[in-house]
Parts: C-alpha cells; structure tokens; sequence
C-alpha cells in the first residue's frame, strides 16, 4: 500500500458496481457511480431508501468490495488489496453510524480508546488523548459512563470522539442524526460542521435537511446511479 | 493491536457473562480435577505397591523357588501357598518336572558369586497354633528358617518386640508374628512369651492324611510388619528353627531359597539372578523385588490408561460446553465483531480474542480443577487408608501430572473454541454490522 498523503483527491469511483443476490435475484444496487471527492469536502448524499446511497458509503468505506468498477482511497486501487490489507485502511477512515455502534461494556473513554487500541497504540498514548478528544466534544464530564448512561446525542458524540482517534483522512457518517431527537440533532450537526470547517473531509448520507443543508456539496442517488451532483 | 489489549478485551467479554462462564469453568473443573484425582491416586497406589514389594521381599533379594512359575505364578506351590492350600508335597508331585531344591544347596548357591553375601533356605507348611483351648490357623505359615541367618538378612522385620530371638534356639524354641500374637489387633493375646504352644501340622505325604504336633516354646514376638509380604517374615507367620523344620515336616526340600546381594543395584541383581538360572538349569525361577514391581507397573499402567479414558471423557465433555458457549457468544456478539472490524481490527485479532476467551476459561478451570483433584484423592486416600490391611496410601501428584493437566485444560479449550473463532474472525463488517 503506497498511501500518498499529500494526495487531494482522497476518495475516487470510476464506474463502480455492486449486485447483490436476493435469493435468486441479482439485485443490482450500484449501476456505475462515478465520483470524485477532494480534501476538506463536506458531501452529502442522498437519495430514498434502496437508491443504493448506504452501499456507495459501505464500498466507500472499505466494508464491503464493489462487483466491478475502481475505487482508489488516498490513490490506492481497493481491488489490489486483499482482507487484511483493506482491513489496515479502515484504521484511517472514520465511521460513524446511525445506531453509534458503542461496545456497550466499555465506557465513553473505553470506547474511544478501543480505535486506538486495535491500531496498536499504547496505553498512556491512547488515553490521553482519548479525553482530549471527549472533551473536544463536550464530553468532559461523562468519560466513565457507559453508553446505557449516556443519551443519543452524548452516544452519538462519543462515536464522533472514537472515529477521530486514529486521525483519519475522512469521515463516513450513516444517518448520523438518525437516531437522535431535533434538539440533539442540531447539536450533532453544530459538531459536525465544526469539524469540517477545522478541515474534516466529511461524507455522509442523511434523510435530515437540516444536515444536507449544511453540506457544501450534494450527491442525489437514484437506482444506484448519480442523478445530481450539486455544490451549494 | 498488543496482546495486552488482546487478553483485557478477552477478559472483558468473560466479566460480563459471570455465570455462564462460571459454568463453563465449573465443566472444565470437573475433567480436570477427575484427571488429576485419578492419576493421582492410581501413582500413589503403585508407589505404596511398589515400596510393600520392596519392603517384603527386599530391594536386594532374590527369591529361588522351584519350577518356572516364580512366587508369584502360584505353579511352584511355595511361599504363596502358605495360606489355606497346603503346599503340593514333593511325592505327590513328584511327577511332574520341577527339580527338588534342597535345603544344603545354600553353600553352593553362595559360591555363585562373590556380590552374594547371604543365602537362607526356608521350609514352609500350613498349619495351626494351640493354646489351651485355643486353635487359629496359621496363615502366615509355619516357617522353618536359621533364626541367626533369617534376621541378618531381614533385620528390619525379624526382631524381637517382646522376648528375644536366639541366635543357637532349641528345636522347640518358637518365634511368632504380632497377629498370632494378638490376631483381633485389640490386645487379647493368644500366646505370650514362654507360653507353651502345640504346634499341628497335616502331614500329607501318605494316606490317610495325619495330624503331627509338638509342643513348643515361644520365645519372642514380632514387632508389627503390616502391609503384605511375599518373602521374609509376616504377621501372620511362626517361626521354628530349621532342624525342627525339616524333621517335623519329614523333608530336606526348602520350599525356597533367598538370596540377600550386597546391594540393590539393577545389573547385579540380573547378572546374579541369570547366575542362579543357569546353575539350575532354568529349572527355577528367581524373583527380585524388581521383577515384582515391573509387574506391578504394568497393572498399574493399565489401571492408569483406564482412568485416565474415563477422565478423557469428561474432559471432552468439558470441550463440547466450551464450543457451545462460544457459538452463543459468537451469535449474541456478531455485532460487536463487525463494529470491531469496521474500527480496523484483523481477522487474525478477532480469532486471537474468542481464543483467548476460552482459553482463559480453561486456565482458571485447570488450576482450580488440579486443586480441586489433589483435595479428592486425598480425601479418597483417607477413606482408603489404614483399616486392618495397615497400607496407607498416600496420592502422589507429580509435577508431569500437574503440568499434563494444565495443558489439558488449556488445550481442550482452545481446540474446542477453534471452530467458532474461526467463524467469527471470517464475519464480514457489512453483514456483522446489520445483524440485530
């Protein structure tokens, strides 16, 4: 992996495909999605439920491999790398989830630690900067909590805090005020453009107008293909 | 990621389902604790089996019996058949081959070789003890043996506890053992020193079969020897001098000769024991308290392949609990494996911790299996123990057995988890993560 940091096109699609297999049914859920997304972008994508967007995102996000098409992270083509290759990528994209994803038996500091700790980061390291980081996000006062004690936005903000931690070259965020009532979501969203003006590449895929509005730049996915892509 | 972090989040995972993993270490408890209690107890009995031989028959004895079946074959009719079947008399089975072993080869043995430094020939016939109105068998045996020489040669076992033994006794002099002393253990004496005792013994070396008495003297008892005996004095034993042996049984035959060594040393006892053999043409057998516990051993190595299956099972039962735990985790944490995967961890990880869950279950149930074992054959030893046989056995767990467990343990719980790590590390983050 010959990852080139000053490289400004971090995330690049040249005619990626995904069929799924329903039973017997090819389901054909990206139909040739060609994207180009540069450093410090705020994109957001949208589209209605089985327009394919959470795919474009989970490919994106190196979860899941494309049935055809290219996808270069940082310059570097997905298809040449094998599980554990593509697993070590993951170190260095940030996900964040509608449902946070927190390890319910580790506290809010645990869990930001938990990122670190798979990246073979040592233990004083880690914790130190894990409560920089919760305390960037407000959440100073609540490290020890477990995610049961926390509310949606505090869970949501941990999950923001632990896909920080490794640094990574941008975010990926699935309906990340999903699950959140307005007034967290606002919140949520306050922090997310907070961390794209500090120069975050941030991509994410939302039904929440009050967050897609915030989006500089908007992809509109319809039948697994791009049917708009507007800079505001 | 640094084992470290590795075994805490193994931990973890084990912490928050206390009782289920409790469970499952209580499983491997048990497999190990029967592994380590049988074996345990099956080493200290071959010890205890072992340490009897030796003490009966001495380390550096060799016992010559007629024929080739050796003491403890029963063909020769010697020192075993001292109990309740009399031994075969020498006209009856004449017929048969086996050479007669008289009493005055004791000199020509002794030429043999110069590492022999004793030779004591012994006349053995069953009988009974009368005192007054009083008869009990003699199971024992009536023994006939030079006193001065049969106490050199078992020192430790043929001393006097009460009278004493005479080097130069007279014909009607007697020696006898603690249970013919007292033969309840609870201080009725049968017969005391300088009581005198009839002596009756069937003579079946023509018919119709005849009773022969004497009248004797005893002149000293025994301490207590315990355990069993296959060669040299017993508890259940009386000791007449030779002479009178052989004259009272109207035979110059010893039921058998022993051959006290200068030491216990291996290769003498074999090179001496071809010796012998060969002297007599293999026409009789020498047994050496070696050759007894190589038996033995070989019982007890059986008895050990034996338990040791059994234990195996509830080992492997123990195994199947640990893969059935892990499934279930597996299942109930599918998500939290895709989390860890989104977050970057290796498969490699992933395998790692389910591996290192269960093999955290398999320490702590090993230890406290081997703890838990050590403390049943104790008990089991002390249930055991003592009683009229006077044997103690005492368990013997050696490190190897410890070790062997702890591998065990830990092993089992690995392979058994193989499987369900090996699935978990192969989930895939877009499926693991969508689980619910």
């Amino acid at each position: 992996m010959n990852s080139d940091l000053t490289q400004n096109t971090v995330v690049e699609a040249v005619e990626l495909k995904k069929t799924y297999q329903l039973g017997k049914v090819p389901v054909e859920a990206l139909r040739g999605v060609n994207l180009k997304v540069e450093r410090g972008e705020f994109v957001c994508i949208l589209g209605p439920s089985g327009s394919g967007k959470s795919t474009l995102l989970n490919l994106i996000g190196a979860l899941d491999k494309p049935t055809s098409g290219k996808l270069f992270i940082d310059g570097i083509d997905l298809s040449t790398l094998n599980d554990n290759q593509l697993t070590s990528l993951r170190l260095k994209i940030g996900f964040i989830f509608q449902f946070f994803n927190l390890i319910p038996r580790f506290t809010a500091l645990e869990n930001v630690e938990l990122s670190m700790s798979i990246a073979g980061i040592g233990r004083d390291e880690r914790r130190k900067r894990a409560e920089q980081l919760l305390e960037d996000v407000g959440l100073k006062d609540r490290m020890n909590h477990k995610p049961a004690e926390l509310s949606g936005g505090q869970q949501q903000r941990v999950a923001v805090a632990r896909a920080l931690a490794n640094n990574p070259r941008f975010l990926l965020m699935d309906e990340p005020t999903g699950n959140v009532d307005s007034k967290t979501a606002r919140e949520v969203i306050a922090l997310i453009k907070k961390l794209n003006q500090d120069g975050v590449t941030i991509m994410l895929v939302t039904h929440d107008q009050n967050l897609s509005r915030e989006a500089k730049r908007t992809i509109h996915v319809m039948d697994g293909e791009i049917a708009s892509d507007l800079v505001n | 990621m640094k084992s470290r972090d590795v075994f805490s989040f193994s931990f973890s995972a084990i912490k928050l389902r206390k009782l289920r993993a409790g469970l499952t270490i209580l499983g491997v408890v048990i497999g190990i604790a029967a592994v380590v209690a049988l074996l345990s107890i099956s080493q200290g009995l071959q010890t205890t089996i072992t340490n009897q031989v030796e003490k009966g028959l001495g380390a550096n004895t060799l016992v010559i019996t007629s024929g080739t079946g050796g003491i403890l074959g029963g063909a020769s009719g010697g020192l075993s058949g001292g109990s309740l079947v009399p031994s075969a008399p020498s006209s009856l089975s004449g017929a048969n081959s086996a050479p007669k072993l008289y009493l005055n080869y004791t000199n020509q043995i002794q030429a043999l070789s110069p590492d022999i430094t004793a030779v004591v020939a012994v006349v053995q016939q069953s009988g009974f003890i009368q005192n007054g109105d009083k008869v009990i068998q003699i199971s024992g045996g009536i023994v006939g043996v030079n006193f001065s020489e049969y106490a050199s040669t078992y020192g430790n076992t043929f001393k006097a506890e009460i009278g004493a033994i005479p080097l130069s006794p007279s014909d009607n002099d007697i020696v006898i053992g603690q249970r013919i002393y007292d033969p309840t253990l609870n201080g009725t004496t049968f017969a005391n020193v300088n009581d005198e005792v009839t002596i009756i013994c069937t003579n079946t070396t023509q018919l119709p079969y005849t009773n022969q008495t004497y009248t004797a003297k005893v002149v000293a008892v025994l301490p207590k020897i315990g355990g069993f005996q296959i060669s040299g004095p017993s508890d259940t034993g009386v000791y007449i001098p030779i002479t009178q042996a052989s004259s009272f049984f109207g035979t110059d035959e010893a039921s058998s000769i022993i051959v006290t060594l200068k030491n216990s040393d291996s290769t003498r006892i074999t090179s001496v024991s071809k010796l012998i053999t060969n002297y007599f043409d293999n026409q009789v057998s020498v047994t050496s308290a070696a050759d007894v516990s190589a038996t033995v051993s070989t019982l007890t190595s059986t008895l050990d392949l034996f338990l040791g299956g059994v234990a195996a099972i509830s080992l492997f039962v123990a195994g199947i609990g640990i893969m059935n735990i892990m499934i279930v985790s597996l299942i109930e944490r599918t998500r939290e494996i895709g989390i860890l995967k989104a977050l970057g961890m290796k498969s490699r990880t992933v395998l790692t911790i389910f591996l290192g869950e269960s093999a955290i279950i398999g320490l702590v149930g090993a230890v406290s299996g081997i703890i838990l074992g050590w403390v049943l054959s104790e008990g089991v030893a002390l249930a055991f123990s003592g009683g009229s046989s006077g044997i103690t056995l005492s368990p013997i767990l050696t490190p190897q057995v410890a070790l062997l467990a702890l591998g065990f343990g830990v092993g089992v719980s690995a392979v058994f988890a193989l499987y369900p790590a090996w699935r978990a590390s192969k989930l895939r983050p877009v499926e693991a993560l969508r689980y619910e």
